[in-house]
């Protein structure tokens, strides 16, 4: 009968034994998180104090991050959500530290590659994200000059822009994430060259008329039948 | 806030001058041509009509590199005697300097606001460097009020030629005075007279480091005085002919200039805007009197071009700020020949009111989204050249009454869609 208590028993003095062991570590894990997401509060409140103390929102607008955050529908200011995401950055870096202070080796394993990982991940969705908003920025501002200029193909003058910066962008993200990186340079440089000689051949063979017609009207003098406006805007 | 600093001359200066009744300022910029003939009329003015008034010319220059400066100082009227029936009691002072700051009239207009300070004037009077028809005359209209008047704040009422100060026309003075309900005509004319209370005022503002500095200081000084409670009044000047623009200057960044300037405004006044509705004229100086007024050449066809070009290529960015409905109007335009196109004015006030909300939600980066209604105005700036070709001055000015009348008309709308849409952001 003992014989067969002890059997029962063992396990559960192995569990238990095993379980007095694990919880330090899970106190531990408990502490540092609360730690953690105490101190990552503390850091995104200096971090909003301090964005705001430098205007950071007023260049925010300026840049187009606003305009952006609005068609995402982020209606918080600018300064705020970056506080938010470097606040659950940390709260995620907090967690990875109290897991690995469990000690289980399969979970150190994880922690340890997504530490690895992290930074070039982290620097790649940057590059992607400012990529993205400064594509927006230019591509609209050479949109709105170029039909400020009377210039006829402003859209797909624009559209080109923002393609070729999306593929640099791309590009730039991908290496970064070290994917295939090789394939990658070789992939855009092929596709980047390709572009350029296209609209240099389709513009150099395509528009020979055009340039002609434009270096005889500069030989033959500017015509003068076009009024100029004198209007006082202001 | 970090206040004025001046150079030690300039300090001796004002320290020997102790006080004055009467500042008049003068930015410049590279204005050698100009300025003498301003100093002198401003000289004569002082002279006839302040006598024995203490009175200093103030030249606050952004460097100057054609000797401005020099013009300034060495520009008088030789006999007083041959203008003037009796002799002036008081001495004119003259104090030209380089102003230190963010390089705009803004920064210009702040050192003079601060001398007007240090010297304790009663009255001050800031005109621009390149005008051509200043008189004598325009320093007595826009001093006496102060002086004599009890206003704190005047601006100038001009002739212009129909087809000028098309921004002012259709935009601003619509705008402003359906916002704050008072009839000033050229709330961004450049030439005002005010009292050395407002000047003060004007002083502790938290704006020097601001856009304010670069440019929109004329459009922040009127709207300054009218929402902050400060007797406004206008005065009739004549005709304003000043040194002809830079050709090159690009229009975008003058509407880009002009307008963020009053929508900012918007911004930091909203609770003084949004109950007022109607308007009332504010007091007139002055005799009006018709102007002979240079010719002024158009080419509407190249106009409506751009509006064309507009409506072909920034569609995304208008249907995302006037909205579907509007935009379908804008599109209906599109379709018209150049004889039968007319911009009809009550869409014209929603697309002003549009593009103050896309501005308030921040839809798009401040400049890109002003710049984009730069073919919307050349189009309505075409429309009423169209309409008002065959028409006299005063039928002009009935076109742009009407204007007005459907902003303040229409201000509900604007204040709904402010208070509804603002509260998301």
């Amino acid at each position: 009968m003992m014989d067969f208590l002890n059997l029962i028993l063992e396990p559960l003095q192995e569990v238990f034994s095993k379980f007095k062991a694990f919880v330090p570590n899970l106190l531990a894990m408990l502490a540092i998180l609360v730690l953690g997401i105490v101190l990552a509060r503390l850091l995104k409140f200096i971090l909003v104090k301090s964005l705001i103390a430098i205007n950071f929102d007023s260049w925010s607008d300026r840049m187009g991050f606003t305009a952006l955050m609005r068609k995402g529908d982020i209606w918080a200011k600018p300064s705020a959500t970056l506080g938010a995401i470097i606040f659950w950055l940390l709260v995620i870096v907090t967690l990875m530290i109290g897991l690995s202070a469990l000690k289980i080796p399969a979970i150190d394993n994880l922690v340890e590659q997504a530490f690895i990982y992290m930074p070039r991940a982290f620097s790649a969705a940057v590059i992607l994200m400012i990529g993205y908003v400064l594509t927006g920025f230019i591509s609209q501002g050479v949109l709105v000059a170029a039909v400020n200029s009377g210039y006829h193909y402003a859209k797909l003058l624009a559209d080109a822009i923002r393609i070729l910066l999306m593929v640099l962008i791309l590009a730039m993200a991908m290496e970064q994430l070290q994917i295939a990186p090789s394939i990658v340079l070789a992939a855009f440089t092929i596709i980047f060259g390709g572009i350029v000689i296209t609209l240099a051949i389709s513009f150099g063979v395509g528009g020979i008329d055009a340039a002609r017609r434009m270096i005889e009207k500069e030989a033959a003098g500017k015509p003068d039948a076009e009024t100029k406006d004198d209007i006082e805007h202001l | 806030m970090n206040d004025v600093t001046f150079r030690t001359g300039v300090h001796e200066q004002i320290g020997k001058i102790g006080s004055a009744d009467i500042i008049v300022g003068i930015p410049s910029f590279n204005n050698a041509r100009t300025i003498a003939h301003v100093v002198r009329a401003v000289q004569a003015g002082l002279a006839k009509y302040f006598p024995s008034h203490k009175a200093v010319i103030v030249n606050s220059d952004g460097g100057s590199s054609d000797g401005t400066i020099e013009v300034v100082q060495n520009s008088s009227i030789e006999d007083f005697n041959a203008i003037l029936l009796h002799h002036r009691v008081e001495p004119i002072f003259k104090i030209a300097f380089p102003y230190s700051g963010i390089p705009g009239k803004g920064s210009a207009f702040r050192s003079i606001f601060e001398i007007a300070q240090r010297l304790d004037a009663k009255a001050c009077v800031v005109v621009d460097s390149d005008l051509r028809s200043i008189t004598p005359e325009w320093i007595e209209l826009l001093v006496k009020p102060v002086l004599n008047g009890g206003f704190d704040y005047v601006a100038p009422l001009y002739h212009r030629h129909k087809f000028d100060g098309t921004i002012t026309n259709s935009i601003i003075y619509p705008l402003t005075r359906a916002l704050y309900g008072k009839r000033v005509r050229q709330p961004i004319g450049g030439d005002f007279g005010f009292s050395g209370k407002l000047a003060q005022f004007y002083l502790t503002q938290d704006v020097w480091e601001s856009d304010v500095a670069r440019f929109g200081i004329d459009i922040w000084m009127t709207t300054t005085a009218i929402a902050n409670g400060f007797n406004v009044a206008q005065s009739f000047l004549g005709a304003k002919i000043h040194d002809a623009k830079d050709p090159g200057a690009d229009l975008s960044s003058m509407l880009y200039q002009v307008v963020s300037a009053t929508f900012d405004l918007m911004e930091s006044h909203a609770k003084v805007w949004t109950p007022i509705r109607g308007s009332e004229p504010v007091t007139t100086f002055g005799f009006e009197y018709t102007v002979g007024l240079e010719h002024v050449n158009v080419n509407t066809a190249r106009m409506l071009n751009l509006f064309r070009e507009g409506l072909a290529n920034l569609r995304d960015i208008w249907v995302n700020i006037l909205g579907a409905g509007d935009f379908r109007e804008v599109e209906r335009l599109g379709t018209l020949s150049d004889s039968e196109f007319c911009f009809p004015i009550g869409l014209w006030t929603r697309v002003i009111y549009d593009y103050a909300i896309a501005f308030h939600l921040k839809k798009l980066p401040a400049e890109h989204l002003i710049k984009s209604l730069t073919p919307l105005y050349v189009g309505k700036t075409a429309s009423f050249i169209l309409a008002a070709e065959h028409m006299e001055g005063h039928e002009a000015e009935a076109e742009i009454e009407k204007l007005c009348m459907e902003f303040e008309n229409n201000k509900d709308y604007l204040v709904t869609s402010w208070k509804f849409q603002g509260d998301k952001s």
